[in-house]
């Protein structure tokens, strides 16, 4: 395995000197800036403990996980069903929509669009048409088709680049593009394609139980509900149930059963709400119009309405966003090198390795708005809970990759043991994907600070929430628009990154993974 | 493989368009769809305001269902979007529903409604006793609102803090928190996550006869001056729907509902008549401090 | 000192190594000749984990971290000598003793101008001799390794062979370069197809029977 990741074999032009001065590598460089910038963003955030007596509210919560309770929740089973459908049909119509744009990637168009259309969390396309379709099914399919299709599109085209093209160009001429590509390029990439599918499905049942949060029917609408009550039984019942739907995905989710499934989402999703074509150009010809175009104040109005809007909520937001983000990318990293080792069969016996995976399932697949909700009980309102709840979930996530890719690595058997072995022989050789896994994630982190702004940190999510809160939906487009433009900057950013450092992740499979 | 794709594709189309068939078919008795303002505890929601549609559909004699919706602004633009026609809104949401929807009307409020007040309440660490006067004392600390889309629970408060402290909350506090609903804003001062909250007298006190308030650790520090609150907005056009005088038919069931188990749901003692104007002052306070435009 | 007596090996279906018995005193330096797959490998795994904790090892595919630099590899021989704190110290900042250490052996096997360079930007053969530098480093009795000179020239080969000659009281290398052993090992075991086909003092051996046999 390790031959894999000395690929990068440059011509060696080094002078004798040169070899002989210690120089730090740039992936050594680029690691300690990150930790500079993060050290550098901790005096800006308010990383204070402010409770005083979380005891009581605590014992509550934790009480509630010794007697976790359905009998409060009205329909439990109803809420994950709807949970469920969302999912598989928002997440089947994404993959067969990327599919089309896959082949489509080459356009910049299709990128810049995609691109765009990823920036914008599930949450915020979920608020967006909750304004247009209402309570509609079609509101929860596109909230998660869109931004599942565009990332489809991205990975897809992904697998294709990096497939074999040359039996598919022998026989292009006189078969045809279409009858060659089916014929020889699809069946060598199609378990590539399905691993990664079947990956995101799982993706897409988190996102689907957390569009509840903004008000659809799935387990977040019954979990954030029971959560402001603070009828925690009901939370851990919830939890749990959706514990064992994510554990259990192996044993119902075959392909063979997906068509039946899709056939059957939709009697589950379907409502008697109506789409009324009046809403659709309302939103589109009066809410999203700036106020002072509306009031027809003009060009300076306009540029004063934005300039406000800019000052007092855009760039507060985007300085938030950007101090959360960069504090809890650092973090993730730290928790995912400290968190790796607990699954891999290069430190611990198979009962250890069981007891790590255990570990790190529930920790990947709290949502962070859970695991942030309990830690704003426990430290009071700061960015501490969602620097934590940031780090725990992702870290949990790369650790969980990385742990799995050093498995695949082959120490010599007269390699040492313990922290020697950890410093000296797995930690180098995995910092390469370490390094790719992280710098995929940075843009989901700081997507994923949204979700945080909801409960109240003022990230971007927060200024959004409270302007839909206001039914201000014309500064919530141009705020969702400023976060859409700052993500598409983090993630050129990485991908500079990556590429300067030539960071990649190796196999399909595993690089697959760690997209989202 | 490919078969599987094609199966997959074929399936979804099916499902796509029976998304639209079904949703059409399940429509078609016309029912009238009502909502509340999330604003407390939602545990039975289906089933306490249930009752309250069986009797509208007893006393209206039209299909009447309740749909749950989890924030203030889900349930003003289902209002908007006709997807909901009546609604028991806050004194704030149902103003922005009615600016929303021109010939909407606010027809009943509780009784309580016409004399609501906001409870501003400590943890008992930062030592502030009960007093008549605003509580100066509160700037500097660690504030929580309800939602952003309260009356009790932001708007008032919020006006109050503005008119004594003479600055935004942001400034007037060390830290400003939207804790989501009068009863989670209990619950987070009396863990001391918050120092100071402002809540629903309403809520207060249905929580402390449940006796889920420790006193010794929580209480009232100033009551703010009455204003106009809760109330049942209905949209304009439901008499072209349901026909003539169908809106004052709603109103009549409303001011008729007398049994305590419905009114429970609420809660409140009885429906009183309520016009738009009575929540002049309302809209007059959000356009002061910004909260409408 | 390592003994193997009616020793059989397997991997899954198929037979690697069968019915072997072997006894290797101290000082001894052992080739083991075979055509590839004759189970050179397996035998020499078989007789390592009798004494795992004194022998060092040059394993076939090197086990070097490619990240690290050529200095750290070899540092590695002696991770078990230092304590912890040390050799993450060292990890971050090569410190002066190990480095004039680690310098002393490159210089032997001719690598000493490469010393902080990253072990995967240097050849193949220069990463053979990195392996075998570290074996060095370890600073054991007895070497195992698995064709240490496969990727070097002539003159190269001839010169590590020494190295290890002077270096560990014991050998035992599987080999394929027939000439190399009879030129440095004092016997030679011949594998075919999983069994002890020769085992024989060099001086008795005529090279071109060996040819024969198992040369590739």
């Amino acid at each position: 395995m390790y031959a894999k990741t000395c690929l990068i074999f440059t011509v060696n032009k080094l002078t004798v000197s040169k070899g002989l001065r210690f120089r730090r590598s740039p992936r050594w460089k680029v690691s300690w800036l990150f930790v500079f910038v993060a050290l550098a963003c901790l005096p800006f955030a308010d990383l204070s403990i402010s409770t005083y007596d979380p005891w009581a509210e605590l014992g509550r919560l934790f009480g509630g996980l010794l007697q976790p309770s359905l009998v409060a929740i009205e329909k439990p089973f109803e809420a994950l069903l709807q949970t469920l459908a969302f999912a598989i049909l928002g997440v089947s119509s994404g993959s067969l929509i990327g599919f089309g744009l896959a082949q489509l990637f080459h356009l910049r168009l299709v990128r810049i669009v995609c691109a765009s259309v990823r920036a914008i969390h599930e949450l915020f396309w979920a608020l967006i048409f909750l304004q247009i379709f209402g309570l509609h099914p079609l509101t929860g399919l596109l909230a998660l088709g869109l931004p599942y299709a565009a990332t489809f599109a991205k990975v897809y085209a992904e697998i294709l680049e990096e497939g074999d093209r040359r039996a598919y160009d022998t026989i292009r001429q006189s078969a045809g593009p279409t009858s060659a590509f089916f014929y020889a390029r699809l069946p060598d990439l199609w378990q590539h394609f399905v691993t990664y599918t079947g990956y995101r499905l799982e993706c897409g049942l988190r996102s689907s139980a957390v569009l509840g949060f903004v008000g659809l029917p799935t387990l977040g609408y019954y979990l954030s509900t029971a959560f402001l009550e603070g009828a925690y039984a009901e939370v851990w019942a919830l939890l749990i149930l959706f514990y064992l739907v994510i554990a259990s995905l192996r044993y119902w989710l075959r392909p063979k059963l997906l068509p039946l499934y899709i056939l059957i989402a939709p009697f589950i999703i379907a409502n008697d709400s109506e789409i009324s074509v009046d809403n659709i150009s309302r939103f589109f010809t009066q809410d999203i119009v700036p106020l002072p175009l509306r009031n027809s104040e003009g060009l300076s109005g306009l540029w004063q309405w934005f300039t406000e809007l800019f000052l007092t909520e855009a760039l507060p937001g985007i300085i938030n966003t950007l101090l959360l983000t960069q504090i809890a990318l650092v973090l993730t990293g730290l928790i995912a090198l400290i968190w790796f080792p607990l699954i891999s069969r290069l430190f611990f016996e198979r009962f250890g390795r069981l007891l790590g995976h255990l570990f790190l399932v529930i920790m990947r697949s709290t949502p962070e708005y859970i695991l942030a909700f309990i830690l704003l009980t426990l430290w009071g309102p700061s960015m501490l809970p969602a620097v934590i709840a940031l780090a725990l979930h992702n870290g949990a996530i790369i650790a969980h990759l990385m742990g799995r890719y050093s498995n695949t690595l082959s120490l010599r058997v007269d390699a040492t043991a313990g922290m020697n072995r950890y410093a000296y022989e797995v930690v180098p050789r995995i910092y390469n994907q370490f390094l790719a896994f992280l710098f995929y994630r940075w843009e989901i982190i700081q997507r994923e600070t949204a979700i945080l702004g909801i409960l109240g940190i003022t990230t971007l999510g927060f200024y959004i929430d409270s302007a839909i809160q206001d039914i201000r939906l014309d500064r919530a487009m141009v705020l969702i628009a400023i976060t859409a433009a700052l993500n598409v900057c983090i993630d050129s950013l990485s991908h500079y990154i990556r590429s300067k450092l030539r960071l990649s992740i190796g196999s399909q499979q595993i690089s697959a993974e760690s997209r989202r | 493989m490919t078969t599987l794709l094609r199966r997959l594709g074929i399936s979804l189309l099916i499902s796509l368009s029976l998304i639209s068939v079904s949703t059409s078919v399940f429509s078609a008795p016309k029912t009238l769809v009502f909502s509340a303002i999330p604003d407390q505890n939602q545990s039975q929601l289906v089933q306490r305001f249930g009752k309250v549609a069986d009797y509208l559909t007893k006393t209206l004699g039209v299909p009447v269902k309740y749909v749950p919706v989890n924030s203030y602004a889900a349930a003003i633009t289902a209002f908007r979007n006709n997807q909901v026609q009546l609604a028991w809104f806050g004194g704030l949401s149902g103003v922005r529903a009615r600016l929303l929807v021109p010939d909407s009307e606010a027809i009943a409020q509780g009784f309580e409604d016409t004399q609501f007040e906001t409870y501003f309440i400590a943890h008992h660490s930062t030592g502030l006793k009960p007093s008549d006067n605003f509580p100066e004392s509160i700037a500097g600390k660690s504030f929580t609102f309800g939602s952003k889309g309260s009356t009790s629970g932001r708007l008032m408060p919020e006006f109050y803090i503005r008119e004594h402290l003479g600055k935004a909350p942001d400034e007037a506090f060390n830290l400003v928190g939207f804790s989501g609903n009068h009863s989670r804003t209990i619950a987070l001062v009396q863990s001391g996550a918050y120092q100071v909250g402002a809540t629903n007298y309403k809520v207060w006190e249905k929580e402390l006869a449940a006796g889920k308030i420790d006193t010794d650790k929580v209480s009232v520090i100033w009551k703010t001056p009455t204003y106009p609150d809760y109330q049942w907005t209905v949209r304009g056009d439901v008499d072209s729907v349901w026909g003539d005088g169908f809106k004052a038919r709603i109103k009549q069931a409303l001011l008729d509902m007398k049994d305590p188990a419905l009114l429970d749901a609420f809660p409140r003692s009885a429906f009183v008549s309520a016009s738009n104007d009575d929540y002049q002052p309302i809209l007059d306070t959000a356009k002061e401090i910004g909260l409408i435009d | 000192m390592l003994h193997l007596v009616s020793a059989n090996a397997s991997y899954e279906d198929s037979i690697a190594l069968t019915d072997i018995t072997l006894h290797i005193p101290v000082g001894q330096k052992l080739a083991l000749i075979g055509r590839s797959g004759a189970g050179k490998s397996t035998l020499l795994k078989l007789l390592y984990d009798q004494r795992p904790t004194d022998i060092a090892l040059v394993p076939q595919d090197y086990g070097l971290v490619t990240s690290l630099s050529l200095f750290h590899n070899v540092y590695m021989g002696q991770l078990g000598r230092h304590p912890l704190w040390y050799n993450l110290l060292n990890l971050i900042k090569p410190l002066k003793k190990p480095v004039g250490e680690v310098q002393s052996i490159l210089s032997v096997v001719q690598l000493s101008d490469k010393l902080f360079e990253p072990i995967g930007q240097l050849s193949g053969g220069q990463q053979q001799r990195a392996a075998i530098a570290r074996a060095i480093m370890q600073n054991g009795d007895i070497l195992f390794a698995d064709e240490p000179v496969s990727s070097l020239d002539e003159q190269q080969s001839n010169l590590v062979m020494k190295v290890l000659c002077q270096r560990f009281e014991t050998l035992v290398l599987a080999m394929h370069d027939i000439d190399l052993a009879l030129k440095y090992c004092d016997r030679i075991v011949g594998l075919d197809n999983g069994r002890i086909t020769i085992d024989e003092p060099t001086g008795s051996l005529v090279r071109k029977d060996l040819l024969d046999i198992y040369g590739e």
